[in-house]
């Protein structure tokens, strides 16, 4: 078996230019501001909009969106990450959007 | 372990590499969207099927307690998010002192869900108890789904807090640092990963009336 | 400062049993798939013998109807979960994609050495339904609700073996693409990447993505069998059909993880025994991508007499029919690449070329399943099951054969006998198609499957099929004895490059030593099966 070489990092041609970026307290700040102020949105819709009922669901459910990509694209980082990761995210969420819709098909024209 | 011998290749799978460490993280997170997502297809399903008695039975649910759950693990996620900062910056204390809150603010979560939970077991709608096999179809549906999923959640909670101690030990012995950060940041897509579901558990279960 | 004898070989460093099976090297841990592996795959096959000898005659032979169904279920959970759907990855891709790649290791080792531990794991959890309670589960390895959540054999153990296999699955998908994204050797793009790790890349994101469906599904099973009220159960308002929604949308995909590697495998084998570049490499790479892709949208073929709505069989229907074009490019591809080629007929080569013929068969039996209406008249007949055998043994397996001749020498050091080797293809392949063919007309007579008794009317093509069983078994065996033989009494000194392959593995030393590599790869230059300027390598 081989030593593991500590100090050694393998040659990457991307790697000479990644800068680690370092998200400030801030921005982090910032982005649960925004994140508390959706909560209180679909909380305040749904409780006070319940005559509404399926435009408060669908709302709900677009907030919700809303705050995933939020926690996504700044606390996870993705704002900073290589293109990749958002690409494969949407892959992910493609298929599963497609898993649902061929499903929710079957039951609806039963 | 052998000394390598002879030849040497540039390329090692036995180098540290974090960009490569974070690759297999959000690859892992990927399944864990795709195991929780099965559930969400249930319930769409179910929902579909039995429209009135699910908006019913989420009238049962603690709008208030659901809120604050949110809100916990919404600030959790800040913290842990700076405390990424933290260790990027070389203050290994304040990492710390930032995951420990995040650590506490998960208990805070695990403590309401148990008021939760064991109001609900106190009232018979856990699946097998009497009440619970009188319920209407649909509720029933309901019900275990809630109990299913949040209880599901609540273990990647755990799993999630146990990671936290971990990077707090290790931040602690000087394993981690401003160098070689990777575990904190792989500790904090999880949580997030754990946030992200709830967002999503939260107003399909206490939100849709 | 390196010498040739610095350069020792995996086998020669560290020895004992302890060294291998904590091992982290991927040459150690593909071997321990290897091993395991076969151990279950000769189980299956007991297991599928005795279901034939059962059905050599109408009535009774050998066992009850309850325990052929037990035996049939054990036989598809075994065969499925402890072999296939690891084979070619977990074996020949964890011991060739870093050489290929030109790299010493995967991207997580360690993680690599948890995979073969948690599929042991979960290979115990299968195998020890055997010995306890009612016995293996009955309910076929689908586990359909709402029979597995009644029946009192052991579905639970079965189907959390199930899961923690899944487990097992998912890291070594997971550990396949970081390693293919970070460890290529300067120079190798992307596009300059042998097929087999191409396919292996689409394999990986299926084991990725898919797997999770199914250990959620399992769980809810294991759920409503521990508490006996559950999701998929009717009198909560709960579907069975659901749960066969939530199984196929993992197995269908699955069946791509099975094939997807074979094709790489076959993209490897021709060019080599041709001595030719491979016909439309990026038409090749580029479509198991597709098929990884559009094979997620397919699902509900399966499910065609379940009572799934008309507008979702129309669709299901259509939307499968479209995964028959990137296969059919492949097969197109690789027949162009055999023409004109300077043709070497050795073992892999003879595997290959039966692969063709074999999942083809498989291929358009297929399609006549996927097409709505003779599937109303097909499912759960024989014909099914001679489908599925063709694609995934006469395919997929056959694929397995020929990766083990091929690259035999290069992992032993040594050759097998190669005649013998050659008889015990054709008494295989004869035995094989004179076991399945016949159930593609059994199934077309109408003879329903996952039945221990049949009407006479079905008798000859049963017989034909139980004869045909044993002389595969002869077949396999000659062919299993002749390679462990090999090891013995095999010729030794075959040098880097027996077969002239051109990928990366055949520059390194047979056995490769630890670091995979005693000098630095060469890539071709125009592409990895660039034999018109072949590297010279010396030994």
């Amino acid at each position: 078996m081989i030593i593991v070489m500590e100090n050694h990092k393998n040659h990457h041609n991307e790697d000479q230019h990644e800068t680690h970026h370092i998200a400030s307290y801030k921005e982090h700040f910032s982005t649960l501001a925004a994140l508390l102020l959706l909560t209180v949105v679909t909380v305040v819709v749904s409780v006070f909009g319940a005559n509404l009922a399926t435009l408060s669901v669908a709302t709900a459910l677009l907030i919700a969106t809303i705050k995933v990509i939020v926690v996504a694209y700044y606390f996870m980082h993705l704002k900073y990450e290589k293109k990749i990761y958002s690409w494969l995210i949407l892959l992910v969420v493609v298929l599963f959007v497609a898993f649902t819709v061929l499903t929710a098909i079957e039951y609806l024209n039963r | 372990m052998e000394h390598a011998t002879g030849f040497v290749l540039p390329n090692s799978g036995h180098n540290r590499d974090a960009e490569a460490s974070k690759m297999g993280m959000w690859l892992f997170l990927f399944t864990e969207l795709l195991l929780f997502g099965g559930l969400f297809i249930v319930y769409m399903v179910y929902r579909l099927m039995n429209h009135d008695a699910f908006l019913l039975s989420s009238f049962e649910l603690n709008v208030a307690m659901g809120t604050i759950n949110t809100v916990v693990l919404l600030v959790s996620s800040m913290t842990i998010a700076m405390s990424i900062t933290a260790i990027q910056k070389g203050n290994s204390i304040l990492s710390i002192k930032l995951l420990a809150t995040t650590l506490i603010l998960s208990l805070v979560f695990m403590i309401i869900k148990y008021f939760e939970w064991s109001a609900k077991i106190h009232h018979g709608f856990f699946p097998g108890m009497e009440y619970y096999s009188n319920l209407p179809k649909g509720e029933a549906l309901f019900f275990f789904l809630y109990f299913f999923m949040t209880g599901l959640h609540a273990l990647h909670i755990i799993i999630g807090a146990v990671l936290i101690a971990v990077v707090i030990y290790r931040t602690k012995k000087g394993q981690v640092h401003s160098e070689n950060y990777t575990l904190t940041e792989n500790a904090g897509l999880y949580w997030h990963l754990v946030d992200l579901i709830w967002i999503y558990l939260f107003p399909l279960f206490y939100l849709i009336h | 400062m390196a010498t040739a004898t610095a350069n020792i070989n995996f086998f020669q460093a560290k020895k004992g049993i302890f060294s291998w099976i904590f091992s982290v090297d991927h040459k150690r841990i593909g071997l321990l798939y290897l091993y395991s592996l076969m151990t279950f795959f000769l189980v299956g096959v007991t297991l599928g013998l005795l279901m034939r000898y059962e059905l050599l005659n109408p009535g009774k032979d050998l066992v009850e109807a309850q325990t052929y169904n037990q035996i049939f279920t054990l036989h598809g959970v075994i065969m499925i979960f402890l072999f296939i759907i690891p084979s070619i990855p977990a074996v020949f891709g964890n011991f060739f994609l870093p050489i290929m790649l030109g790299t010493d290791d995967v991207s997580f080792p360690r993680l690599n050495l948890l995979s073969w531990w948690i599929y042991i794991i979960g290979a115990i959890m299968a195998l020890s339904t055997l010995v306890f309670g009612d016995g293996p589960a009955d309910t076929g390895w689908t586990f359909y609700a709402p029979y597995s959540v009644n029946t009192t054999t052991n579905v639970s153990m079965s189907v959390l073996a199930a899961f923690v296999l899944g487990f097992s699955s998912i890291l070594t998908g997971l550990n396949f693409i970081v390693t293919i994204h970070r460890l290529r050797t300067p120079g190798m793009t992307f596009l300059k990447m042998p097929l087999f790790a191409w396919s292996l890349y689409a394999t990986s994101w299926i084991q990725l993505l898919a797997t999770p469906i199914i250990g959620i599904t399992l769980l809810m099973i294991v759920a409503e069998r521990a508490l006996g009220v559950g999701l998929f159960d009717p009198s909560i308002g709960g579907d069975p059909i659901l749960y066969q929604h939530l199984f196929w949308i993992y197995s269908h995909p699955a069946v791509y993880i099975m094939a997807l590697p074979a094709f790489g495998i076959i993209s490897e084998l021709l060019p080599t025994f041709s001595q030719r570049t491979i016909f439309g490499y990026k038409a090749i790479a580029f479509s198991s991508l597709a098929i990884a892709f559009v094979g997620y949208f397919i699902w509900g073929h399966h499910m065609f007499t379940s009572g799934m709505s008309g507008t979702a069989r129309f669709i299901f229907s259509i939307l499968t029919f479209l995964v028959a074009i990137p296969t059919a490019i492949k097969v197109f591809n690789w027949v162009a690449t055999l023409y004109k080629g300077s043709i070497n007929v050795q073992p892999p080569l003879l595997y290959a070329l039966a692969f063709i013929f074999q999942f083809m068969i498989g291929g358009f039996t297929g399609l006549i399943l996927g097409a709505l209406a003779t599937d109303i008249h097909l499912h759960d007949t024989y014909f099914v099951v001679g489908h599925f055998h063709y694609v995934m043994f006469g395919g997929t397996g056959f694929a397995f054969f020929g990766a083990l001749h091929y690259w035999y020498p290069k992992i032993w050091g040594r050759m097998y006998n190669i005649k013998v080797a050659n008889i015990a293809f054709t008494i295989f392949f004869i035995g094989f198609n004179l076991l399945y063919f016949p159930m593609l007309i059994a199934g077309l007579m109408g003879m329903p499957r996952r039945y221990y008794d049949y009407l006479p009317e079905f008798h000859l093509p049963n017989m034909i099929s139980t004869y045909g069983s044993w002389v595969l078994a002869v077949g396999l065996l000659l062919m299993l004895g002749n390679l462990i033989a090999g090891f013995y009494k095999g010729k030794r000194g075959v040098g880097r490059n027996p077969w002239g392959g051109i990928t990366l593995e055949w520059q390194t030393m047979s056995p490769p030593p630890v670091q995979n590599f005693d000098r630095m790869p060469v890539i071709p230059k125009n592409g990895p099966y660039d034999y018109e300027n072949k590297p010279t390598i010396n030994e």
